[in-house]
């Protein structure tokens, strides 16, 4: 049969454009908030990049849960760590998020103004008071009123130092640095004594630095961005001589966490903050350093340490509300943290977790003293990333103080910059 | 009825057959290369974001990019690996090619390992040339037991970019060394017999006879190269890091794509008028190379 030439165009056209008219017409709901009824149907599961080395732990929890609640069925999803937010917007843009999903503090945030996540003040209320106070109310977002992700697993950790580069300086290796003041007057030290050849530091201040010395972050309303004051200026300035004198590895304005830490990990640099899982490292990739290897207590103003947060969250578009909050519980609970804890320097979010023997009990390894160490000081410990804070925020933070290091900018032009253009960004994620 | 018998041959010229056999081709070009650009085309107009619809909002974005320093960074960039890459891949594969165009014992080794960098991981790749380019690297070390000292190839903006197009070259030789063996093969030998009876020595053959050859497929690897370079993304990315060098002064326009575009807080409205840019930069620059070409060819 012949067809009309006129029409296949108008097929064709219409095939091609109509699509485009489903641009825009996103569904902001927020979906159901009720998680009562039943627990039963099929859900998923997505993790991380936790599926190499800790598939028996997860394959037990689900088998222990699916018994507990008959009629469930979870399927597990583990995403590599490479381009994970990547993978979660592409899911949630497409409508295919899982019904629970592994999630950082500020990945929650764009998912829960997008109405993506369960609201558990609303759906879970009544397994609040398991978790520690700070770790739950981490996953608040300035601008909305809820709480959008179990707390899971805390981490904190260190700082190492390599005491053959410290004694080398003519440093007491037993006497690390343990005040800003003290810490930059070793790094110049042992940038003096080793021409310029050993950097103490490899990684410019992130915002977490900034927090940690005392700086104010965001105004009280979460509206903007605040870290161009005075004590902001002073760190940064304190960098820039750090830079200037070699103290502070030349290619750090280009480092990343990984690559700094190889630097550590060949002797190139004398401090690197670390957890408690890079012991293991050390002894296994760097059997000279881990000779040498030097512990000390992260280095803060406020007195309270960094720390890293991590959360389940669970998806508010999801079929089956009742299971997925039961299961996104199940695997925060007090019981399943411990029993991951054990396997992984980790530490438990849930309340009075971190009294137990396991995290106060010396036995006298690196390992042990390290976790105490660690978990001690997570008691007061601060997530100082905001959780509005963006990739694209940390990037041009990163470039202004790369400016301002350089010398391109002053340290108060620069900071004024970053907060201007964070600001810009904060207003356009509405 | 003169009409209706006029519109039924019409019809009869246009069988359906000639459409389902083109249909699968369509529906294809259609799907994975006319939506999406149709979409970006959409999308620059609009201010959406990853997980926000977004409205129409004209031009906006693009007067945007206008204040946006990023941009001006970016294009540069860009522009400067055209520069810097474009003559060297147009000039140097065709002299490895003149090399190993010999038919002697042991030449196929020769032309294998020259192409082995094109059929590496850029991935893996570039972490070695990061290696070999650390400020502790292979040829830091080298340097200095020359005693000329360390060089920052990967912490200054300029020598980064140079680095990064120097792995660029280096990684496409061998491609385009395929590419002008083949055109090589059709030059006429003699025509290269006349010209050494004429008194033409090595040189001058090169000159008058090989480069005329070969002209057409200069043109070709010429274009070739300067839309991949303008669109250089990986090598700059693994040398660079992902904030795009210090204070990100080595970002190209794809660099700034993939970072205003991606994550839960990525702007696609903003991410697609620089892809249009970029569009609409590669259509330039191939316009000007054919225009080359055929002002040259008259």
């Amino acid at each position: 049969m012949p067809t009309s030439r006129r029409a296949f165009a108008a097929a064709a056209v219409a095939a091609l454009v109509l699509p485009l008219s489903a641009c825009g017409s996103g569904d902001d709901g927020g979906g159901s908030t009720d998680a009562s009824g039943k627990v039963e149907g099929d859900i998923t599961f997505q993790t991380w990049n936790l599926r190499a080395n800790f598939k028996p732990y997860f394959e037990g929890v689900i088998a222990d849960f699916e018994k507990k609640y008959p009629g469930t069925h979870v399927k597990w999803i583990d995403q590599p760590a490479e381009g994970y937010a990547d993978k979660i917007s592409a899911d949630a843009a497409g409508g295919t998020l899982p019904d629970v999903v592994n999630v950082s503090p500020d990945l929650v945030a764009p998912l829960a103004r997008a109405g993506l996540a369960l609201d558990l003040d609303k759906a879970a209320a009544r397994y609040k008071s398991e978790y520690l106070d700070g770790a739950w109310a981490s996953h608040r977002i300035p601008g909305t009123s809820g709480t959008y992700a179990f707390p899971w697993y805390l981490n904190t950790g260190p700082l190492f130092y390599n005491k053959s580069l410290f004694k080398k300086a003519g440093l007491d290796p037993e006497q690390p640095p343990k005040t800003y003041d003290e810490l930059f007057a070793d790094a110049l030290k042992v940038a003096r004594q080793s021409d310029g050849k050993v950097a103490t530091l490899a990684n410019v201040p992130t915002i977490e630095d900034f927090g940690r010395y005392g700086v104010e972050l965001m105004n009280q309303q979460g509206t903007g961005f605040a870290f161009d004051d005075a004590k902001g200026v002073e760190l940064l300035t304190k960098y820039k001589e750090l830079y200037d004198a070699k103290a502070l590895d030349p290619q750090a304005l280009t480092a990343t966490p990984e690559s700094s830490g190889k630097k550590f990990l060949t002797e190139a640099v004398a401090m690197n903050p670390g957890s408690a899982l890079d012991l293991g490292n050390f002894k296994k990739q760097a059997p000279n350093l881990y000779r040498n290897i030097g512990i000390t207590d992260q280095i803060t103003s406020t007195g309270h340490v960094n720390m890293y947060v991590m959360g389940v969250m669970v998806n508010s578009r999801t079929k089956h509300p009742p299971a997925a909050v039961a299961f996104a519980h199940y695997v925060t609970d007090a019981r399943n943290q411990m029993s991951f804890a054990k396997k992984v320097a980790i530490f438990p979010s849930t309340a009075g977790s971190l009294g137990d023997p396991y995290f106060t009990k010396e036995d006298g390894t690196d390992e042990t003293k390290v976790r105490i160490a660690a978990a001690k000081s997570l008691k007061n410990a601060v997530n100082y990333t905001p959780v509005l804070f963006s990739e694209q925020m940390k990037t041009a933070l990163r470039n202004e103080v790369a400016k301002a290091l350089q010398g391109k900018e002053s340290p108060k032009t620069a900071l004024d910059n970053a907060v201007k253009a964070c600001d810009r960004l904060l207003q356009q994620q509405g | 009825m003169a009409d209706l018998t006029a519109r039924s041959r019409v019809r009869r010229q246009l069988p359906t057959s000639p459409w389902l056999f083109a249909a699968p081709g369509l529906l294809v070009t259609g799907a994975f290369v006319l939506y999406p650009f149709l979409s970006t085309l959409h999308n620059s107009l609009t201010d959406r974001r990853t997980l926000i619809p977004g409205r129409f909002v004209g031009l906006a974005n693009f007067r945007e990019l206008l204040h946006d320093d990023m941009f001006w960074t970016g294009l540069r960039n860009s522009s400067l690996y055209v520069l810097g890459v474009v003559p060297a891949l147009v000039v140097l594969p065709l002299l490895l090619a003149l090399l190993v165009q010999k038919n002697i014992p042991g030449i196929t080794f020769f032309r294998s390992a020259f192409y082995t960098p094109v059929v590496a991981s850029i991935v893996v790749v570039g972490l070695i040339w990061v290696w070999l380019l650390d400020e502790r690297g292979l040829v830091n070390s080298l340097l200095e037991t020359l005693g000329i000292g360390r060089v920052g190839f990967l912490s200054d903006q300029w020598l980064l970019l140079l680095s990064a197009m120097a792995v660029t070259v280096w990684k496409g030789l061998g491609y385009y060394m395929i590419i002008y063996l083949a055109a090589l093969a059709n030059v006429p030998r003699e025509l290269h017999e006349a010209a050494a009876v004429d008194g033409a020595g090595p040189v001058r053959r090169f000159l008058n006879v090989t480069v005329p050859a070969v002209r057409s497929t200069m043109v070709l690897v010429a274009a070739l190269s300067s839309v991949a370079a303008f669109k250089v993304f990986s090598e700059v990315y693994l040398m660079a890091g992902p904030s795009g060098g210090p204070a990100g002064e080595d970002t190209t326009l794809v660099m700034l794509v993939q970072r205003t575009g991606t994550g839960l807080t990525g702007r696609l409205g903003y991410a697609s008028a620089l892809s249009v840019v970029v569009f609409a930069v590669t259509v330039v620059l191939m316009l000007l190379v054919l225009c080359a070409d055929r002002r040259d060819g008259t």
